[in-house]
């Protein structure tokens, strides 16, 4: 009997069985490969770390090395298994010249090593400890993703020619979220270069027990051993080398939990409608005795056999995307050898999801139990339904016409239907608002305040280039001469050293110059003006812990001074992490200069950028904006890709919800419908009350959705920026986007939707529908 | 006398392939102006299918309907609703009203349409009307505040608004108790007397014996016709009009 049901019904409705069916296939095929995906990943990268040998505790360090001390400090500990220290050759990426160019844009420490003798072993494709002969150099995988060499290419590194002979994966450096990146070569050819580059060590311990990892690492802290440079442990390297593929699962299981959420609203508002519709039926069978559970059972069984289609469905195409996806997981990492745990989570999640589908189903069903027999049967209707909309009158509606006003009275005295579309609507424009604000803010001249930078028409790098100083000199004596010259002012970035409150010492990058000749916009506080002031970026003063008043202090010219703290800034370049300051010092090692100007003619800013580009070859010239461009182009160029990608599912969802809805309406008011053209109402009539219904609630929609996007929108694009280092953040509105332009596109993407959905409404026949 | 409704050898089918069969096979009525007249017949001989072909809410399959002298095969949909709306009115076996309206809202709603309407004109109207029938008191409330006699008077008040040439009415008493039959039947003797064209389905010989003219119709045809002639209700004895009709239908084996 279920059978026949099920198939009658679903049949008489294919158009939205289909619908939740692929949205159930959706949301089955993207849950089970996030589970797919964090077994292989989590297998492959243990498999990695495992052949690969990684340290367990890593200590890197530029500088004198103290062996001796380091012996003894082994000797004392015997929860050491093995150690080793290995050489890092840093060489700067313009002497790295591939075929396609050299790295000197890169921003990643390149560096080269010989094969590790004990462990941290560098591997290749097949997982194989790799023996580099003489002239060979094996590359590293990001290198070969972003399709700069190719086996069997040639390399020069300091002018020596190598030919790639293969890629590397390297459990410490993989990931492009690891600052460095290793080079593998013979130790014939590493003697041979050494002294092209700077060595920096990396000691590094493989311990008994890895979980006494904790203890070891406050042991070498306190031991006082050779510690320049970044400490970094086991469970770190293992969250680098999972950060950007788990950023991926992350995004999969945000938008499966989109796609269930949808998934749930069809489901949830075709229920209501079907309920509406058999109300009489619900009502007899419970009139003549059967249990609520007994008429639950024919609902759940039909939404059972439509969940347990999509979830298969999905779960079947889910190998399809599967091997696209773990592509980029074995290529890094290589195999996980968790094929069968991967599938039996697969299975497992996809089985969740159908039950969570059921429960979801069973609890809508609850309502059974509210239907009163007798009423039921009288009317046919639920009687609260007929509330709502009640100051509405016809006889009061001259002004928007009898058909509007039908069409708003439908909506207030069905809310909890029309709840539904409204649900849809407010999310696809909150999708579609949001990360176009976010673009617009991050396009916008002012997002430069989010950049510890000031706007200045001209901005001149100085880095990567030997005495700093000099050159940056030079460039301001040019200006100083130069008439179209308004002002200008030269901001050497130097490393010094602070102590923490806890005695430990942390290096701080701090920008040195007159920081009063053209002013950044600070978040609290002022500008430094006199020599035992700082200004902290609002992350670096979340780090120290100093807030504006407090005293730091920092180690100048080899004396410890305090500084205290004027003035924090939003900065979200360089890590978030950066200081001003007007005291000079010219021994702390100096990282870079910026010129910043700005001209008495800002028309000039172009012709300016190609003198001083012309002038000066070792600097980087560019204009503000550019400069934002440079260093957020990329990010900007994806925000707005997935701006436009996200409003265009959005209103994709839009579209095929309101049909969907709009169908379904008009399936369940086939009696009004005759009514109403029985007494005279046209076709056109109906539409125009449908239309009304979908633009009434649409408006709504909007209202609520734009809100929703400037303020908790705005919310949590300002917790994701401000994990980056800024202080306050609001949105920079384009009005004709947000407010005329994204409303168009979804009035328009409802009233085609509406058009189409309801052109079945044309269909109804007043006899078939009417007659006793 | 002037025919206000004149049908010409209407054939409608239902069905597909085998199972098509002729509802109506070539039925022909003519109805006069001011005239009151029942069809009857047993259950799937076609009794709504030709109402619904005469009103124009339905289409048939050849033949022609001329309405106040007007082809009505000959207007499009839209011309059909106008037609429906200010020239017809409806009674239903059930009262076909509209849940989310009150009982006033109702009985507007088809008159509400044209935007020129005068609100306050109307509305008095349908005041006046539901006072005639005695629903002035639910004029705020809902459907589902009223019983099916006052709805089904609701009903009527919705179709006299406005001036209707003919009233349809499809088994109008057919869910009602004999004394809210009988209210809603004096009730439509009453809008006859007033001049209006009335055509009405029913299996009730009750409700047929207060017509002036029975239609028989069997397997789509017309089988029969009886006289009944105006009915009195101060002078006639309608049992023994009933009775005529009861034995009138014997004879047509119904």
């Amino acid at each position: 009997m279920y059978y026949r049901a099920i198939r009658n019904d679903i049949l008489r409705n294919k158009a939205i069985t289909l619908t939740i069916v692929a949205f159930v296939a959706a949301a089955a095929l993207l849950v089970s490969l996030a589970a797919v995906l964090v077994v292989n990943l989590s297998g492959a990268i243990d498999g990695l770390m495992t052949q690969a040998k990684t340290p367990h505790f890593m200590q890197m360090h530029s500088g004198e090395m103290d062996h001796a001390q380091l012996a003894a400090f082994v000797a004392q500990h015997s929860e050491i298994a093995d150690w080793q220290v290995l050489e890092f050759l840093n060489i700067d990426g313009a002497q790295i010249i591939f075929e396609g160019g050299s790295l000197a844009g890169s921003v990643q420490d390149n560096g080269f090593s010989v094969q590790s003798a004990k462990f941290d072993y560098l591997l290749d494709l097949d997982s194989n400890v790799i023996q580099a002969r003489d002239g060979e150099i094996y590359v590293p995988i990001p290198y070969m993703q972003q399709g700069l060499a190719r086996v069997g290419d040639r390399v020069q590194v300091a002018g020596k020619d190598f030919t790639v002979a293969g890629f590397l994966r390297d459990s410490q450096m993989n990931s492009l979220l690891s600052s460095s990146k290793r080079f593998l070569i013979s130790q014939n050819d590493y003697a041979e270069i050494s002294n092209f580059g700077k060595v920096e060590y990396l000691i590094e311990f493989r311990l008994t027990d890895p979980s006494a990892l904790g203890a070891f690492e406050i042991a070498y802290a306190a031991a006082g051993l050779d510690a320049n440079g970044p400490t970094i442990t086991y469970p770190l390297f293992r969250m680098l080398n999972s950060l950007s593929d788990g950023l991926m699962i992350a995004v999969i299981l945000l938008i499966s939990a989109l796609v269930v959420v949808i998934a749930f609203l069809c489901i949830r508002f075709t229920l209501l409608a079907k309920i509406e519709e058999d109300y009489r039926e619900i009502g007899v069978l419970k009139a003549i005795g059967l249990r609520v559970s007994d008429i639950k059972k024919i609902y759940l069984a039909k939404y059972a056999a439509i969940a347990a289609a999509g979830s298969l469905l999905g779960f079947a195409l889910s190998f399809v995307f599967r091997g696209l996806l773990l592509k980029n997981i074995r290529l890094n990492f290589g195999d996980s050898g968790n094929a069968s745990l991967a599938l039996a989570l697969g299975i497992l999640s996809v089985l969740l999801l159908f039950l969570v589908i059921l429960a979801f189903v069973n609890s809508v069903l609850r309502r059974f139990r509210k239907i009163p027999p007798a009423e039921a049967i009288r009317f046919g209707i639920a009687q609260e339904q007929s509330r709502g909309g009640k100051y509405l009158r016809l006889s009061r509606s001259k002004l928007i016409g009898a058909n509007v006003m039908l069409g708003l009275k439908d909506v207030l005295a069905r809310k909890k239907i029309y709840a539904t579309m409204l649900a849809v609507l407010v999310i696809a424009a909150f999708i579609v608002i949001v990360p176009r604000n976010l673009h617009n803010t991050i396009s916008a001249p002012s997002f430069i305040t989010y950049m510890g930078v000031a706007r200045s028409d001209l901005r001149i790098d100085i880095q990567q280039t030997d005495d700093i100083a000099a050159k940056a000199a030079d460039v301001a004596a040019a200006m100083e001469s130069d008439a179209a010259i308004e002002r200008y002012v030269v901001l050497t970035s130097r490393t010094f050293t602070t102590r923490l409150a806890d005695g430990s010492e942390e290096r701080i990058k701090i920008e040195l110059g007159d920081h009063s000749i053209i002013p950044i916009t600070y978040a609290a506080g002022r500008a430094p003006t006199a020599e035992n002031e700082i200004a902290l970026s609002v992350m670096n003063a979340g780090e120290l812990g100093k807030q504006v008043g407090d005293v730091i202090p920092v180690m100048i010219a080899g004396q410890e001074r305090n500084l205290t703290v004027v003035g924090t800034y939003s900065d979200i370049t360089n890590g978030g992490r950066t200081a001003k300051a007007v005291f000079t010092d010219t021994t702390a090692d100096i990282m870079w200069s910026v010129v910043s100007a700005t001209l008495a003619d800002s028309s000039l800013t172009g012709a300016k950028i190609e003198e001083y580009a012309g002038r000066f070859e070792f600097a980087k010239v560019s204009s503000v904006d550019e400069y934002i461009v440079q260093t957020f182009g990329a990010t900007m160029t994806a925000i707005g890709k997935a701006s436009r990608v996200a409003a265009g599912v959005a209103l994709l969802i839009t579209v095929l919800i309101t049909l969907l809805f709009m169908r379904m309406l008009i399936a369940k008011d086939r009696y009004a419908i005759a009514v109403m053209k029985a007494f005279g109402f046209t076709n056109s009539d109906i539409k125009v009350q449908y239309v009304a219904r979908a633009v009434f609630v649409l408006l709504i929609g909007i209202i609520l959705g734009t809100l929703l996007a400037n303020t908790l929108g705005e919310a949590l694009a300002g917790a994701a920026i401000s994990s980056f280092g800024a202080s306050t953040f609001a949105f920079v509105v384009n009005p004709v986007e947000a407010y005329l332009v994204a409303p168009l596109l979804m009035v328009g993407s409802v009233l085609v939707a509406t058009m189409l959905g309801t052109l079945d409404a044309g269909k109804i026949k007043i006899s078939e529908n009417i007659k006793e | 006398m002037n025919k206000i409704l004149v049908g010409e050898n209407l054939v409608k089918s239902f069905g597909e392939g085998d199972e098509r069969r002729n509802v109506l096979d070539g039925v022909s009525v003519e109805i006069n102006e001011g005239e009151f007249v029942a069809v009857m017949g047993p259950s799937g001989s076609g009794k709504s299918t030709l109402l619904f072909a005469l009103s124009g809410m339905d289409g048939i399959d050849s033949g022609k309907v001329t309405f106040d002298g007007e082809d009505m095969s000959a207007l499009g949909e839209n011309e059909l609703a106008d037609m429906r709306r200010t020239e017809m009115g409806f009674v239903f076996q059930q009262p076909t009203l509209l849940r989310n309206l009150t009982i006033l809202d109702n009985i507007i709603l088809p008159s509400m349409r044209d935007r020129r309407a005068n609100g306050a004109e109307i509305t008095s109207k349908a005041r006046a009307l539901m006072k005639t029938t005695g629903v002035a008191e639910l004029e705020n409330r809902e459907i589902t505040q009223a019983s099916g006699g006052q709805l089904q008077r609701v009903g009527i008040c919705r179709a006299l608004m406005s001036d209707p040439k003919v009233i349809f009415g499809d088994e109008p008493t057919g869910a009602l108790n004999s004394t809210s039959a009988s209210e809603v039947m004096n009730l439509l003797g009453e809008i006859h007397r007033n001049g209006t064209t009335i055509l009405l389905v029913t299996h009730d010989a009750r409700v047929a014996a207060r017509t002036e003219r029975v239609l028989y119709l069997f397997d789509g045809k017309i089988a029969g016709e009886f006289l009944a002639g105006a009915y009195d209700e101060a002078g006639d004895d309608l049992k023994e009009r009933e009775e005529r009709v009861i034995s009138w239908l014997a004879e047509m084996e119904f």
